[in-house]
Order: C-alpha cells, then sequence, then structure tokens
C-alpha cells in the first residue's frame, strides 16, 4: 500500500506491506539507518522515533497507522547545517556515548520530554528514557546531558 | 604528578559525533546490491546425535540459495581456542539447545523462512547433563568430546582442574577460635548488548577470497578461524569491525561461528551474504557469564587477623569450553580475595553440562569468586563483632606483601587507599552504625530499612599466565599532516581510540585532532591478541607509546638536521620545535625536512608486559604482571513487604593509576557497576533441562535508568611503572565487586544473607526462590 508522511520536516512517500513495521520502512525504504532494532518486542527503545512529537517504538508501530503523520529520526535532529543539536552535542560532551546503538533513540527520548516538560528534575529525566536500554553507561551521563540541555535552553529563552 | 598536555584533560570521544548523529555504521546497517539474507537452523533439544541432515527440500524453494553443513569446511569446521572443541555447524552431536546445525542462505527473508522450514534434521535425542554438580559422577552421560579423561580419568566431563597451595589450611583453620563455612552460588549472565550478533561477508573473486565486516572482539582471532576452517590462506581474507553495538566479552565465539557461515555462504554463491540475529536468536545461541558454585571456609583469630581459607568452586562451562579455561583459571586466582592468609587452598573443576555454553563476560571468573568471597568477609566481620571495612583494611594486601601465590607486591598496591576513601565519601561509619542498630530490632512486615555494604576487589592485569601477551601499534604521517594511528585491540565502545590518541598525541606533542583512527582492520593494523581481559589501555596503550617515541625521534632528527643542533637540544612549545639558537620551525616544516633526509615518517610500537609464570603443579607462581584494586559501597532501601530492592547510592574508589582519558573512565566505571547491579538483582538466565527460560528483553531484565542511582566514582592515581604514562586498566574491575556490595547492604538492611543470585523480590522477602518448574516453550518458540 502506499504511505505518505512528514518524514524530518519533508513530504515523503513509499510503498510497503500493509504490516511492515515502521522500523523496517524507515530502515529500507528511506535508508535512514539511524534508528535501530535491539529487540523487537518494544522493550529496549532502540528504534524509537517521535510520531507528533511522541516518542515511540517503530519496531511496534505499522507504518500504515504512521501514514498522514509528522515522523522524525535521528537524522531529522541536527542543525540544517549537519552539525549536531545542543541536545546531541551535550551527549557528546558529557560522555553519554559509548557504543552509540542506544544513541540515537535517548536523544529522541531526550527531545521528546523537553518538548514536553521544559524544567524537568533529574527524577523526570529518568523517568522519561527508562524505556529507552543503555548497557554501558550506568544512565547518569545521559540524565546529565539532557539536563545540562533543559538548563541551556531555558537560560536562552530568558534572554530572548 | 607531572603536567600533561592532553592526558587526563577533557576530550571527547573520537568516534562520538557520528554516533550522536545516527550517521555511525553498525553492521546491520550495510545493504549490497545483490545480497543474500542467511539463517541458521539451530538444535531444539540440548543433547541429541545428528542422525540425518538433509536440504534438498529446502534448496527447491524459490529464492532459497544455498545451504551448508559443517561438511563443508575443513575438518568438520572445528574450531576454537585454547581447547578447539567447537564447529562452525554442529559435527555428530548438537550439544545445547540452540546449537547450530545447517546455515540458509535465500534471496528475502520469506524464502530463508520457508527453506529453514523445509530442512530435514533426524535427531536422536541423548541424556543431557544439566546439574554441573553431578557432571562429574562417574555413571553421567558424557558431554564433551575427549576420551582423554574417559580412560584414565572416570570424570569425562571434567574441563579444567586448577589449584593454589600455600600451607595446610585444614590444621588452620582447626586451631582458629572463629570459623566460618559457607556455600554460594552465582548463575548465568546475559551480556545483553543493545547490538545483536550480526555479520556481513563479501566475496572477493580476485583474491579468491572474502571480506567479513564482523562486530567481533578480536578480527584477528576470527581470520585465524575462518583460515582454518575454510582452507584458505591470510591474504585471502580480510576482517574489518564495523561499529560495535556493545559486546562486554561476548562477542566471540558465536561471532566467530556466524563469520564462518557466512563467509562459507558468500564463497559458494559468488553474493554478498548478510546474517542478523534476532534478539531471540541471540540469547538463546550465544554464550554466557559461567555459573559457579562456591564452598568457601575462612578462619580468623579473634582480632579479626585471617588466617587460612579453603576454597571449593565448580564451573558449569556448558556444551563447550570456549574461553571457559581462562575464566576458571582466573577464577582459582581471585578466589580468596586481595587479602593475607597463612594457609590458602583454592581447587576449582570446570565441567561440561547441555546448559547452553558459558564463555568471557566482563571480570571472568573473578565476578563470580568475588560475590562469594566478599560476602564471606562480611559474614565473618559480623562473627568478629568488627566493623566490614576495619576487617578489610586489617587483611589487605599492601605495598611490599606476598600474595597467597607467592607473588611478590610492588608499591602500585593501593587497597587501602581506596578502602579509606571509600568509606569517607559513603559517610560509612556514620550510616552503617545507624542502620545496625535498626537490623537489630524484630523486623516489622512491611517497614522500609536502609542498609549499607562494601566489598573489596583485585584483578589480575591482561591475560596473565593463561597466554602469551603482546600489543602492536603504528602511526603513520601522511601528506596532509594527519597522523594515522592503529591498533590491533579494537574498541567495542570502551573508549580505547580516544585512549591510544591521547597517548600518541602526549608522547609526540601533537594535537589530538591530527590524529585519526581507521576502523580496525586486519589488512590494515597488526595482531595483537584478543581484546579482553582489561587489556587495552596498558598493552595496546603501551604499544602506541612505543611507536610514538620512534615517530618522535625522526621528528627531532629531522629538527636537529633543520636547526643545525643536536637532538637532544631540541625542546618543544606546542607543535613547534625549538633549538638554542635558531627561530622555532613548524610541525610542516619538520616533516618536510624529513621527507627529504629520507625518513619513512612511519613506526610500529610492540609491547610485551614483564615475565609471568604459574605451576598448575604446585599452584603457585607469579600469575600476573600487577592487579587492579579497588572497593565499592552500596546503600540499599528494602521494602520488607514486598522484598524490592532499591539501590539509593553507590561510591566507587578504584586504583587506576593515571587517568588517561576521565570521560572514558568514569564511562567505564559507571557502566561497569550498573551490570553488577543487574546481576545483584534482576538478571537471571534459568537453563531448565537445558532450555534457556528467557529469551528477550521482556523476560530478561537489566537495569533501566530508573534502577540505577547517581554513582560517586573516585580514583587513586598511583602512578603504576609498567602502565603508559602510568594508568592501570578499568574495563573490568569497575564491575566485580558491585553484586556482592549490593548484598552485603541487603544483608545490613534485614538481618538476611543472600547466598544465591539473583537477590529477587522472593530471595529478600523469604530467603528462598519460588520459581516454578520452567519450560522450553519459549525458547523452542525462538528457534522457530
Amino acid at each position: 500500500m502506499k504511505i505518505q508522511f512528514i518524514l524530518n520536516g519533508m513530504p515523503a512517500e513509499t510503498e510497503a506491506p500493509q504490516d511492515k513495521t515502521l522500523l523496517n520502512v524507515l530502515r529500507e525504504n528511506f535508508g535512514l539507518t539511524g534508528t535501530k532494532e535491539g529487540c523487537n518486542v518494544g522493550e529496549c527503545g532502540a528504534c524509537s522515533v517521535l510520531i507528533d512529537g511522541r516518542l515511540v517504538n517503530s519496531c511496534l508501530t505499522l507504518a500504515a497507522q504512521a501514514s498522514g503523520h509528522n515522523i522524525v529520526t535521528i537524522e531529522g535532529v541536527h542543525l540544517p547545517d549537519g552539525s549536531p543539536n545542543d541536545l546531541q552535542q551535550a551527549f557528546i560532551e558529557y560522555g553519554a556515548v559509548q557504543c552509540g546503538f542506544c544513541t540515537p533513540g535517548m536523544v529522541l527520548a531526550g527531545e521528546a520530554l523537553l518538548a514536553q516538560n521544559p524544567q524537568p528534575t533529574r527524577q523526570d529525566i529518568r523517568t522519561a528514557i527508562a524505556g529507552n536500554l543503555c548497557r554501558c553507561t550506568g544512565y547518569q551521563q545521559i540524565v546529565d546531558a539532557i539536563q545540562s540541555t533543559a538548563q541551556n535552553r531555558q537560560e536562552k529563552k530568558g534572554h530572548a | 604528578m607531572p603536567e600533561f598536555q592532553f592526558i587526563g584533560k577533557p576530550t571527547d570521544r573520537v568516534d562520538a559525533m557520528e554516533k550522536v548523529l545516527g550517521s555511525a555504521k553498525y553492521v546491520g546497517d550495510y545493504a549490497l546490491p545483490n545480497m543474500l539474507v542467511a539463517r541458521t537452523l539451530r538444535s531444539t533439544l540440548p543433547h541429541a546425535r545428528i542422525l540425518k541432515v538433509d536440504v534438498s527440500a529446502a534448496l527447491k524453494i524459490p529464492g532459497v540459495v544455498a545451504a551448508i553443513t559443517c561438511e563443508d569446511f575443513v575438518d568438520h569446521s572445528r574450531f576454537g581456542y585454547p581447547i578447539s572443541d567447537m564447529f562452525m555447524l554442529a559435527y555428530l552431536r548438537v550439544r545445547y539447545a540452540g546449537d547450530g546445525i545447517v546455515s540458509l542462505a535465500a534471496e528475502n527473508e520469506d524464502a530463508l523462512d520457508r527453506g529453514l522450514k523445509a530442512i530435514q534434521v533426524d535427531l536422536e535425542e541423548l541424556p543431557g547433563v544439566f546439574d554441573p554438580m553431578t557432571a562429574l559422577d562417574p555413571a553421567t552421560t558424557i558431554v564433551s568430546e575427549h576420551s582423554r579423561d574417559a580412560t584414565e580419568d572416570p570424570r569425562g566431563n571434567l574441563l579444567m582442574h586448577y589449584i593454589v597451595r600455600k600451607g595446610d589450611p585444614q590444621r588452620e583453620l582447626a586451631l582458629c577460635p572463629v570459623t566460618l563455612e559457607e556455600d554460594y552460588s552465582t548463575m548465568h549472565q546475559e551480556h545483553a548488548y543493545l547490538e545483536t550478533e550480526g555479520v556481513l561477508a563479501v566475496p572477493v573473486p580476485e583474491k579468491n577470497g572474502v571480506t567479513v565486516y564482523a562486530p567481533c572482539q578480536s578480527p584477528f582471532i576470527n581470520r585465524g578461524n575462518l583460515v582454518r576452517t575454510l582452507g584458505l590462506s591470510e591474504e585471502n581474507i580480510r576482517v574489518i569491525q564495523p561499529h560495535v553495538g556493545g559486546a562486554f566479552g561476548g562477542k566471540d565465539d558465536l561471532m566467530y561461528q556466524i563469520s564462518g557461515q557466512a563467509a562459507k555462504l558468500a564463497l559458494i554463491t559468488g553474493r554478498p551474504v548478510k546474517m542478523i540475529l534476532s534478539r531471540e536468536e541471540s540469547m538463546i545461541a550465544s554464550y554466557k557469564r559461567d555459573a559457579m558454585q562456591m564452598h568457601v571456609q575462612l578462619g580468623a583469630d579473634a582480632d579479626g587477623k585471617l588466617r587460612a581459607s579453603k576454597i571449593h568452586a565448580t564451573v558449569d562451562s556448558g556444551a563447550y569450553s570456549s574461553i571457559t579455561p581462562f575464566t576458571a583459571w582466573r577464577s582459582t586466582i581471585h578466589a580468596m580475595g586481595p587479602y593475607r592468609y597463612d594457609a590458602c587452598h583454592v581447587d576449582t573443576d570446570a565441567v561440561y553440562t547441555n546448559n547452553g555454553y558459558a564463555g568471557a563476560f566482563r571480570g571472568f571468573g573473578n565476578t563470580e569468586v568475588c560475590f562469594a568471597l566478599e560476602q564471606a568477609m562480611d559474614e565473618l566481620a559480623l562473627k568478629l563483632k568488627i566493623d566490614p571495612i576495619e576487617l578489610r583494611l586489617k587483611n589487605c594486601l599492601r605495598p611490599g606483601d606476598t600474595t597467597p601465590h607467592g607473588q611478590p607486591l610492588g608499591d602500585d598496591v593501593s587497597l587501602a587507599e581506596c578502602l579509606e576513601q571509600v568509606r569517607k565519601i559513603s559517610d560509612w561509619k556514620h550510616k552503617h552504625t545507624d542502620y545496625s542498630r535498626v537490623a537489630a530490632k524484630p523486623l516489622i512486615p512491611g517497614e522500609f530499612r536502609r542498609g549499607i555494604g562494601v566489598a573489596a576487589v583485585f584483578h589480575g592485569m591482561s591475560l596473565g599466565a593463561e597466554g602469551e601477551d603482546f600489543a602492536v601499534g603504528t602511526l603513520e604521517i601522511n601528506q596532509d599532516l594527519s597522523i594515522t594511528l592503529t591498533s590491533g585491540l579494537t574498541d567495542y565502545g570502551t573508549g580505547s581510540r580516544t585512549v591510544f590518541t591521547l597517548i600518541a598525541a602526549e608522547m609526540l606533542g601533537l594535537n589530538p585532532e591530527r590524529f585519526s583512527m581507521p576502523r580496525p582492520d586486519t589488512d590494515q593494523s597488526f595482531d595483537s591478541g584478543p581484546t579482553v581481559a582489561s587489556r587495552a589501555t596498558v598493552l595496546g596503550g603501551n604499544a602506541t607509546r612505543v611507536a610514538a617515541e620512534k615517530l618522535g625521534l625522526q621528528l627531532n632528527q629531522s629538527a636537529a638536521d633543520l636547526l643545525e643542533c643536536k637532538v637532544e637540544e631540541i625542546t618543544r612549545h606546542g607543535e613547534l620545535f625549538i633549538s638554542p639558537k635558531e627561530e622555532p620551525v613548524s610541525f610542516e616544516e619538520v616533516v618536510n625536512h624529513a621527507r627529504e633526509m629520507g625518513l619513512t615518517l612511519t613506526s610500529r610500537g610492540r609491547w610485551s608486559p614483564p615475565k609471568i609464570h604459574w605451576s598448575m603443579e604446585t599452584g603457585q607462581g607469579k600469575p600476573y604482571f600487577a592487579y587492579h584494586f579497588g572497593a565499592q559501597v552500596a546503600e540499599v532501601l528494602v521494602d520488607t513487604g514486598t522484598g524490592k530492592v532499591e539501590v539509593t547510592g553507590f561510591w566507587a574508589v578504584n586504583n587506576t593509576g593515571t587517568v588517561i582519558f576521565p570521560q572514558g573512565a568514569f564511562g567505564q566505571l559507571y557502566g561497569g557497576i550498573t551490570q553488577g547491579l543487574g546481576y545483584a538483582l534482576m538478571e537471571r538466565v534459568d537453563y531448565d533441562n537445558g532450555y534457556i527460560q528467557a529469551t528477550n528483553f521482556d523476560e530478561y531484565l537489566i537495569p533501566t535508568a530508573l534502577d540505577v542511582p547517581d554513582i560517586v566514582g573516585a580514583f587513586v592515581e598511583k602512578t603504576f611503572s609498567s602502565g603508559p604514562y602510568g594508568a592501570k586498566n578499568l574495563g573490568e574491575p569497575g564491575l566485580v565487586p558491585a553484586a556482592p556490595a549490593i548484598l552485603n547492604a541487603i544483608t545490613n538492611a534485614t538481618g538476611r544473607r543472600i547466598r544465591s543470585l539473583p537477590a529477587n523480590l522472593e530471595r529478600v522477602l523469604l530467603g528462598k526462590d519460588l520459581r516454578k518448574e520452567g519450560s522450553s516453550t519459549a525458547c523452542k518458540l525462538g528457534l522457530k
């Protein structure tokens, strides 16, 4: 069937069988391999994407269900010039990246939280990323990165 | 401490940028034109004779392109180190539920599914051995293939027996006023790397060879196995390591098997072959941390001075040996902990069973025995009515001491500093007194109780007397003045590429931005042994240092020639080369002049650690060239109504020597502790009659962000003379003491001792496990 959505800010269209997951459509039809498969049962969050700003496991979402919606993958997060945005930069700075496999999902989990709650506590952040497993870092560097980004965005807003 | 330009300063991980942007390519992200997909049919029985394998019906299915069995390889595809008892695909027998039998390549997943279902395999089920404690009974079924022991030793399933011998602990124990005798057991642990195993094999017809993209621990071992089993030479095979989505020791044997399977299919079909394991297949087929059962006896004087230890351990190696010979040796060496004794005996039996198989996992061997010994120390402290940290300080190894193995220690030993520092930063004295007072009162079910616990660790560096130990690094200055750095040791998320870059930059006085490290590639780097056993910083770091020294000498020769002075007179400021008289010259000028002089501007450094030796017969020697030391404290909140344990605080002090890449060091420490927390409280791989009981993250729970507190880490940076710039390794020791520290804290809170892992709700609440009979359904479904 024909699937149409806004993908990383641009209208996108593809053909896919009805039972094909959004994860596989993103990876195979669009070559957006930043979205990872870790478990395929919705437990690990490596396949996280944003649908209309909400964090979703793309392995549990059929591409057809995403039709007509606004999808953001990790490839749609960076600045227009291709450099990392402030949250991605904070991930680098705070050591929130080790093997990197959970990183795309973690960044999107962070963005989803900050869009909804611009001043999260550390506990809010931990709750927001609890659906995204990381086996390398112990999480606190990820919490640090999201927290510092929240503070910086607040300060910038104050100045604006 | 000397002032460094780059070492110990805040630095970004060299590969972080592509990882945050989502552009870093892992093996599953590669797609080539004309590529086939492949999968392996795996045994649904834990132990069986293979009577017949017929792939003819499968090959008739449209889209199925090729099928292979062990008969398509040299010597039935046998490989394995140090004992060669594994196969790329099973030969004669399957020995665990999940053992591979046939690999199939097809045009697409649909054809693959149908093809796998059409394969006909006749298996004759054999009795299995599932309890390691009965594996050595003379009447038991033989799992292993060797008749070696069957003739001389009736214990045919004995893989290895190791000893440590000092004095006569039996006699000493009889004389000790305070003794302890307890049994402890650990269970298998799944690595749970977020990226499952996968491989892409691309035929290279002009070389009659194959290039294998494999996120494995050790590309050179992978190539060696492929050379042997495919009957090709080293020139025919290239192994490239793409980004690795976590390994933790787990990307060895199964990665080598699927590399062999995909490579063979690529050679037969002449097309690229990609094989990516589902999480279920990964968890069923992959090796685990070994499960151990330990019997511990300790004896002390009334004042708390340790006199004797006597330990017997049984290691479940499962169906194959993998690196259990190394794991079991490491546990034997570390079983008595970092303490002084008048007498000490350790005996370890590693046995074959039909429970999956065990292999390398961060801290291999030491994690298991540390769990037992550090709880035993706590139990002894309670009996002696001595503070647990005091008891450890009273007995811990110190500079100049001799270990129970007969090894004199150097001045790098700093366990006492670690213990004292962790006591301070965790506010131990105050909390331990308070919590112990509450714990002495009768428990009112439903009340919340706090507890605090400590554990100490020593961890032998690198391979030890297990094998030949060396690493090689190279440097080359390119035309554009960038510098290419290679190492045969790989970075699977640990940060070792950044460590090597910083060491080379520091030694050469050149900006780290000039350096780049290609992904490890057997065609472009040199064999450096396996990337295991916390080897990278010291072994690979020293090899990089040696290569940089050599390259630096060439640059100084050029600068001296250019500036008309002696080499010794050259000094440096930033990237400038300075002589006593002339104007300073730039790196570029020095490089250009060096090329005119005919200098190669390439270098290769090789480093081996100081000599070590071990006697299997006397159980004495110098097992490792040095040790890492550390101490950790955990604080818990226990809900005595439900048995839920929350780790509310964690403090860790590790003796790292000079910290080269602080962000990486903290990452290793926090990540290691988090895996230890999972090991302590929730991670559970049961094998029920050979069938694994958890096949995905819905059943196998690992810590989430809500399960881990903010950890406080600190390093004792006492310079280590054999380390590059005084550094020690850190990959494993952060994990090792975490579980016993947490278990000791639970006891401090509840007064109840849990001697089996994991400390789940039932064990904390009732003191026993409630798990019902297992089932083979999930495992069998996962194999469909």
